[in-house]
């Protein structure tokens, strides 16, 4: 009872019972006695949850702009958390270079063929490990906003298509934007060539880092290439959805739904010292020798990172 | 601007062209007015003079000049086809009558400024959109439907005519659809549907534009045209879903392909006609656009934002309602009193 109590009281009272099960889970408890004590303390909070779901039913929610739903986020949250902290156990350094205010531009390799977890464990990195917590917008390869349910969810989650428009308005709004400049270029390499990184396209992340003046914060993440190691590709399959490539992948699509649970491999993820761009004028960004510098220096940075922190995994699953 | 303004409105037979006159007309400096179409107005309207003629007739390169007039407000560009303008005369209707109209404006000496309302939907609703699109976006997606095409074709040839014509203020107004608790149009009807069909998980994002902004946008801009094209749509957006829960209306998913059919069926029997094409893919992808010029070039603020246009349709409907509401989110907040 202890523990859950002294939690301290969020609006969203689901995530609340669900994290109070885990804790009960880490003091030693079994299943059936975390969730008793969860539900001990249910009735004090059962009131403010009904309240949250009468009111998301009547409409009476916040979204904001960009159609991100912080509530919906949070309530998602906690299975984040699981994947987090126990499926890939992810350690996490650096947290402390993403700035906890104002627009910055955080730049990550991208991995995982089938479904690229990173954004959302970077994410959760930053929620759990950051004094001053707060959600970023990630770039979504476009094609996922042409997906039914899919679409929805990463726009509720905090997500946009990736265009340098939306890119720009958010840092110029002062949020934490995430960007995959490898695209789909870097979920889709094979699983022998994990962990090189791909070309960073036109160096266009560079070019709005320089015309915001937001800093940019190189982000290495180890463990996501072999969540849905891809070992050949189907493009009659591609072609026939419509996606960019469909991965085979030792359980996909041998297993059918099943195949879609990621392996359990073991994370990093490393925030490097940010790199200041406030000297250049905004006009900068149409000096393409400085953006594209500026784009091979971000991509050694990673890359270098990468190969640090592979070193420290030592252990690809265990 | 100087005293003594002398307007014409074309497509007075609209809501927009009338309510855009009887605005004007309080206006002592507004000299004189004439409302062009081949329709009467939609409003009984005091001292604007009905000129009735078919834009699409090249007889009105002989009328405009004659009327002196120094701004033309173009508002005959239609959305939705209407009892006796069936979807093909939208073609001619728009694209036609706007070429034609600007032939008339070539020959009107007094002219200095030309106002088109046009529409957003030259930008197309695609899912890799951008989330705001900014003026200069137009153009860069596929023109997918019928409407976009006139859309895209008319602001070119508006493009070329303001090319050719420095000297006159031309400027393109691209509105988002308009809702409102007086407006009788497609959108807002299928918006009041007892049970509103949508598409199976897709949630679009939308801007709509509250019916007084739009009146008042276009108002601004007559007196304070910009150059080139102004967006006008609210700050803010808002997701389906949850419009239709403050509406307090059920939403019926229905798998995205059979969607259109559907809403060709019910544009007969419940009027909800007009959304095919565009509407569909609004209603899939949705749209937003950046409203920063209007507001900084125009110096038009949106008196509603996205969410606040929405409940005052909301609360309209709930004023007028017989009977319980069938909403899920009703019922539940009724059995908790959660909302009282």
């Amino acid at each position: 009872m202890s523990s859950a109590s002294e939690e301290p009281i969020s609006p969203e009272t689901l995530v609340d019972f669900l994290r109070s099960v885990r804790i009960g889970l880490q003091d030693g408890l079994d299943p059936t006695a975390a969730t008793e004590r969860a539900v001990e303390a249910l009735p004090d909070r059962l009131g403010e949850a009904v309240e949250t779901i009468v009111n998301r039913l009547r409409g009476e929610y916040d979204e904001d702009e960009w159609g991100f739903d912080e509530q919906f986020a949070e309530a998602v949250f906690p299975l984040f958390e699981f994947l987090y902290d126990v499926w890939w156990r992810v350690e996490t350094e650096g947290a402390r270079n993403v700035p906890g205010h104002g627009r910055a531009l955080l730049v990550a390799n991208h991995a995982g063929s089938l479904f690229p977890f990173d954004a959302a464990m970077a994410t959760t990195a930053i929620m759990r490990e950051h004094p001053l917590p707060r959600w970023p917008r990630f770039m979504v390869l476009d094609w996922a906003f042409s997906l039914p349910f899919v679409s929805s969810f990463m726009r509720r989650a905090g997500g946009v298509p990736a265009s340098s428009s939306n890119a720009a308005r958010l840092l110029e709004e002062e949020e934490l934007v995430m960007a995959f400049p490898e695209g789909a270029a870097g979920t889709g390499k094979p699983f022998s060539e994990r962990y090189r990184l791909r070309r960073f396209g036109r160096g266009g992340f560079a070019e709005i880092a320089l015309r915001t003046g937001a800093p940019i914060v190189p982000v290495a993440i180890v463990g996501a290439e072999e969540t849905y190691p891809k070992l050949a590709e189907s493009q009659t399959l591609a072609r026939a959805v419509g996606a960019p490539f469909v991965p085979i992948t030792p359980t996909f699509p041998w297993l059918g739904l099943l195949g879609l649970v990621p392996l359990p491999s073991r994370w990093r993820i490393d925030f490097c010292e940010p790199i200041d761009l406030s000297e250049h004028p905004p006009d900068a960004a149409d000096d393409r020798r400085l953006v594209l510098d500026l784009s091979e220096r971000v991509r050694e940075t990673i890359q270098a990172k990468l190969y640090e922190s592979l070193v420290k995994r030592r252990s690809t699953f265990l | 601007m100087p005293p003594g303004r002398r307007i014409a409105i074309t497509g007075i037979s609209t809501i927009w062209g009338a309510a855009l006159a009887r605005r004007l007309e309080r206006d002592p400096e507004v000299e004189y007015l004439a409302g062009i179409d081949s329709r009467p107005p939609a409003i009984e309207l005091a001292r604007t003079e009905y000129i009735e003629a078919d834009l699409r007739n090249p007889a009105t390169s002989r009328l405009l000049p004659s009327t002196r007039v120094d701004t033309v407000v173009h508002c005959g560009i239609l959305w939705y086809p209407e009892p006796g303008r069936p979807p093909k005369a939208l073609h001619e209707i728009n694209v036609i009558g706007t070429l034609q109209l600007l032939a008339a404006c070539e020959r009107t000496e007094t002219l200095e400024t030309v106002v088109v309302r046009g529409s957003a939907a030259i930008y197309g609703c695609e899912p890799a959109s951008p989330f705001f699109f900014t003026e200069d976006l137009a153009g860069r997606g596929p023109l997918r439907t019928r409407f976009q095409r006139d859309i895209s074709e008319l602001e070119s040839y508006f493009e070329n005519f303001a090319r050719r014509h420095p000297r006159l203020t031309c400027c393109m107004l691209r509105f988002q659809p308009e809702i409102g608790p007086e407006l009788d149009a497609p959108l807002v009807r299928y918006l009041s549907l007892p049970v509103v069909p949508v598409q199976l998980g897709y949630d679009p994002r939308l801007q709509l534009l509250h019916a007084e902004d739009a009146t008042g946008a276009l108002e601004a801009a007559v007196r304070r045209p910009a150059r080139g094209a102004v967006n006008v749509g609210p700050d803010g957006s808002i997701s389906l879903s949850r419009l239709l829960r403050l509406c307090g209306r059920p939403a019926l998913p229905i798998l995205a392909p059979l969607f259109e059919p559907l809403m060709r069926r019910l544009a007969g029997g419940l009027g909800a006609g007009g959304l095919v094409g565009d509407g569909v893919r609004f209603l899939r992808y949705g749209r937003g656009v950046d409203n920063r010029r209007l507001r900084d070039q125009v110096g038009y603020e949106p008196r509603y934002d996205a969410v606040a246009a929405v409940r005052d349709l909301a609360a309209e409907r709930a004023g007028r309602r017989i009977g319980p509401g069938l909403h899920p989110g009703e019922i539940a907040g009724r059995v908790t009193g959660v909302g009282r």
